[in-house]
């Protein structure tokens, strides 16, 4: 009995000098017997009295540390999500009747309509509305926005996403080889409540430019610190809230801000972002009730949430494209063949694309990755509208019975799996006593450090094995995998795309021969001599009518003109040619359209999420 | 302190100096000879963009002269500033890394040694008793669990199924899960290793002796015993402060504590060259520090020991 003691005893002290080690020994770990959801409650409001609707306090995780919360540096949206918390543009995601994200005007009285100059350039006219200030109580000018767009489109700064103003005069200048360093962008502040900005031409998707966090406003003399965005004590900001505190890498406190001049719609009085991005300590915060909202699960427990956490456990779309793609200059015939030219480019496009077919992708979208992820037979994605609000990746294809380029519903599989090997046939030995292929070239499949990715290389593997086609798997740490790439040193790889903004423009200018993107390699080294592609044009009422031309005699010329359209439902018509195109290559393979995966506790109302996955709670109310 | 262990000393003190270099050359070059850079994404930058930060940055000039700066710089304490974190100071992030990492450690290690030096004596003086077997099937199985299913496994226990702790290290009381996490395997290590050198030194005649003269039980254990049997656990010392600035990295991870280590790893993944540097050099000479520390400390338990 004495030894029993002993033990419990030099157990339980062993307990309490760690509690002691804690900030405070006051908290839920002293006693066992407290629940999690009394220690959540204690952690969140803890003073408020439980009849209360709304605790206006609510804690949040939606990724590691920013980069940066200039929001003219950010590139990335979980710091676009707390940017957009702290500053206000001409525009700004709101809520509509329904609770959905609308585009609505912010800083400004209302959108208004450009104004068509003779030389095809177009020009908009804003009035600042009263009242706007910053959150050091200084007012807000139109001269603001002047110099911030300036800064951030500059060569100065050099943002990753300076391109983003690529649409107003004055940007080509800019980033030319012989800039002087001086030249600016037409956009000007007559007095204190105007501006004035001159695009190059009609772009459609100019009013939801304004409200990415790359055109909010800042001010000259905070900037003017190169330091002043990475503490609280030097941000300046426009936005309903400020940085009242900032414990780097681990929760930036943003407080709301009386003076605002909306004020009165702002219901979170108090947001905790928290600064993680282990989605399995994410999750853990959840379930313990300490974290009212996370953007990220664990993949594996994916099934498990979607059981648990009916009305939690959240997906919703996203505008991007999981994809394989394939290096075009990589042969792909095997030795024996004689083909050249035109007709090896072709085979190889028919190949491609077979091997497109041979891609289970409900298997993958339902049983691998698992995130309710759907089915992609095209490469801009679901969620991109088209020239009439439709959505843009249900008109594409050459076939009306079926969405897309080919049909990835779940019964036509066994259709698809016959066409492509009748094809694979035409090109490949194939042993019909094993049912398998001879003599196709082994594949090397290339995917950045993953489970997620690895998992899908996987399933893509030991569907060719069937057939006897090797594919091999390497993997790479992401930077490594990046760089590889983009050289092109690579055979197939695994890639995912994003889009900037609801436009297809964003996910096809992307693959034109100069750009630092086009990984597939189209136009560059052996294939920019390959004179296998063809355009037509002229019934769009355009000269254009190539028959076996270059890349960039093609794709490049499609693309000049989509960017030089001023004819809305013209250019649109351009991008489903250029997508046309770009399939027909079947250098990219499309898996399955992203969706935005995350969880929002029960007791949080009137949170809202971009079409870029930006998240709002400016507006919620926290039932706790 | 005699001449001769001040030279000793002082040779130490220069061949740490010697390492950290070494450390700072290899990391410097193998970081540059990496693919991938600081400003490559899934999304290119262009060019010109590309160009111009490098140009900011000093990344256009000759490796060789990035290098020369580089040490000329860190010799000023000036670690220069982070790629990507813009507008922060390398200097400022591994002060603020340091100051939760260096809690996190002492605690731990503090625990690690506590603990194991307390259970490690009762196992060897209740050697096989219930006690003692209770003691070492627990120390068998912390020590043979990685830090990461440790870690884990507190994590969904205390935070997620029971909910006494929060799972966050940014949090009330966040520390403490990460410093069980870390101290457990030290000091399962630090019991086994003073019951088996207790076991010895209680073997020993001059502990008979001391029995034979009467010398209490308590007297016996604290004052020839104990002190002889730690030996060991000094020598232990440098490798368990190197096992816990390395483990850190893991347990930093799995609970999002805001310390070095996690720094330390987003700054590789992400090509933060500076702050890889900054971080490597930091821990590096930490690492050297301790394990002198140790050295020096064996020779004052045991004036046996020459330090040459």
């Amino acid at each position: 009995m004495k030894k029993k003691l002993l033990s419990v005893l030099l157990a339980s002290s062993m307990l309490l000098s760690l509690a002691a080690c804690g900030k405070s020994s006051d908290a839920a770990n002293e006693a066992g017997s407290q629940t999690a959801a009394d220690s959540a409650a204690q952690e969140t409001s803890a003073a408020k009295p439980a009849e209360e609707k709304n605790s206006g306090i609510i804690n949040v995780c939606i990724g590691s540390e920013p980069q940066s919360l200039d929001p003219a540096i950010n590139s990335t949206v979980d710091g676009a999500t707390v940017i957009s918390h702290l500053f206000s543009g001409l525009a700004k995601w709101g809520a509509d009747a329904n609770g959905k994200a609308e585009l609505q005007p912010d800083c400004i009285e209302g959108f208004t309509e450009g104004v068509k100059n003779d030389d095809g350039t177009v020009t908009y006219t804003y009035k600042l509305r009263d009242g706007l200030k910053w959150s050091d109580g200084k007012d807000l000018t139109a001269g603001d926005f002047v110099y911030s767009w300036n800064r951030a489109a500059g060569t100065e700064l050099a943002a990753d996403y300076c391109y983003m103003f690529d649409v107003i005069v004055g940007y080509d200048e800019m980033w030319a080889d012989n800039a002087k360093g001086d030249e600016k962008l037409k956009v000007e502040a007559p007095d204190d409540k105007t501006i004035v900005v001159t695009l190059k031409n009609d772009v459609p998707y100019w009013n939801e430019l304004l409200a990415f966090p790359a055109y909010m406003p800042v001010r000259e003399d905070v900037v003017s610190n190169e330091s002043w965005a990475a503490e609280p004590s030097g941000y300046i900001c426009n936005g309903p809230y400020t940085i009242s505190d900032w414990q780097h890498n681990s929760v930036i406190k943003v407080t709301k801000r009386d003076d605002y001049v909306d004020a009165a719609d702002i219901t979170i009085n108090e947001i905790n972002f928290y600064l993680s991005d282990d989605q399995n300590n994410m999750l853990a915060n959840f379930e313990n009730g300490s974290w009212e909202f996370i953007d990220d699960v664990p993949t594996n427990e994916i099934p498990n949430l979607k059981e648990n956490y009916p009305t939690e456990f959240k997906v919703e779309g996203q505008l991007g494209t999981y994809f394989i793609c394939w290096n075009i200059n990589k042969n792909l015939l095997p030795k024996s063949s004689k083909l050249t030219g035109v007709e090896k480019t072709r085979a190889e496009e028919e190949i491609r694309n077979a091997f497109a077919l041979l891609i289970d992708r409900n298997y993958i979208v339902n049983d691998v990755a698992k995130g309710g992820q759907v089915p992609a037979s095209s490469f801009v994605a679901m969620g991109l509208t088209d020239a009439d609000g439709s959505q843009f990746y249900e008109n594409a294809g050459p076939d009306p019975s079926y969405v897309g380029y080919y049909d990835v519903k779940e019964d036509a599989y066994e259709a698809n799996w016959e066409k492509a090997l009748t094809t694979l046939k035409k090109y490949y030995t194939f042993d019909e006593a094993t049912q398998k292929f001879t003599d196709v070239p082994t594949i090397m499949y290339l995917y950045n450090t993953s489970e997620g990715h690895k998992a899908i290389a996987e399933a893509v593997q030991s569907t060719l094995a069937g057939i006897g086609i090797t594919m091999n798997l390497e993997n790479q740490e992401f930077a490594t995998c990046v760089e590889t790439r983009k050289k092109g040193d690579y055979y197939v790889a695994r890639h995912g795309w994003l889009g900037d903004y609801n436009d297809p423009i964003s996910f096809l200018d992307m693959w034109t021969s100069g750009s630092g993107n086009n990984d597939v390699q189209y136009g560059k080294g052996a294939n920019a001599d390959v004179k296998a592609y063809s355009i037509d044009l002229t019934d769009l009422g355009y000269e254009t009518k190539v028959e076996n031309g270059t890349w960039a005699e093609t794709y490049d010329v499609i693309i000049k003109d989509i960017k030089e359209s001023t004819d809305t439902k013209t250019r649109y018509e351009l991008m489903h040619r250029a997508e046309d195109l770009l399939m027909s290559t079947g250098c990219i393979c499309p898996i399955y359209f992203y969706t935005d995966i995350y969880m929002v506790d029960d007791s949080v109302s009137g949170f809202y999420s971009s079409p870029l996955g930006f998240k709002f709670f400016m507006h919620a109310k926290v039932n706790k | 302190m005699n001449t001769k262990t001040l030279m000793y000393i002082l040779k130490r003190i220069l061949l740490a100096v010697v390492t950290v270099w070494v450390v700072i050359t290899v990391t410097f070059f193998v970081m540059h000879a990496v693919p991938g850079g600081p400003f490559v994404g899934e999304k290119a930058v262009t060019p010109a963009v590309q160009a111009a930060m490098e140009a900011k940055y000093g990344l256009d000039k000759p490796l060789s002269e990035q290098y020369f700066t580089y040490l000329k710089d860190i010799t000023r304490l000036d670690f220069g500033p982070s790629l990507k974190s813009r507008g922060r100071y390398v200097t400022d992030m591994i002060f603020d890394g340091m100051k939760t990492s260096i809690k996190l450690g002492v605690i731990a290690a503090f625990i690690a040694l506590a603990f194991g030096v307390v259970f490690g004596a009762i196992a060897a003086l209740r050697r096989n008793k219930i006690i003692d077997r209770i003691i070492m099937v627990i120390t068998t199985a912390f020590v043979s669990m990685p830090s990461f299913i440790m870690g884990s496994l507190l994590l969904v226990v205390f935070s997620t199924k029971l909910g006494w702790l929060p799972a966050n290290g940014a949090q009330k009381n966040g520390l403490i899960l990460p410093i069980i996490t870390l101290s457990l395997y030290p000091m399962a290590y630090i019991t086994r290793l003073t019951r088996s050198s207790m076991l010895e030194v209680l073997g020993q005649d001059y502990i008979r002796t001391a029995k034979a003269k009467g010398v209490s039980g308590v007297k016996i254990i604290f004052g020839h015993a104990l002190k002889n049997s730690l030996i060991p656990v000094i020598t232990y010392f440098g490798p368990m402060l190197a096992y816990i600035v390395t483990g850190s990295l893991v347990v930093e991870q799995i609970f999002a504590v805001p310390g070095i280590g996690r720094a330390f790893v987003n700054s590789i993944t992400g090509r933060d060259y500076p702050l890889v540097m900054g971080t490597t050099i930091v821990l590096a000479t930490l690492i050297v520090i301790m394990n002198l520390i140790g050295d020096i400390m064996y020779k004052i338990v045991d004036p046996r020991i020459t330090l040459e």
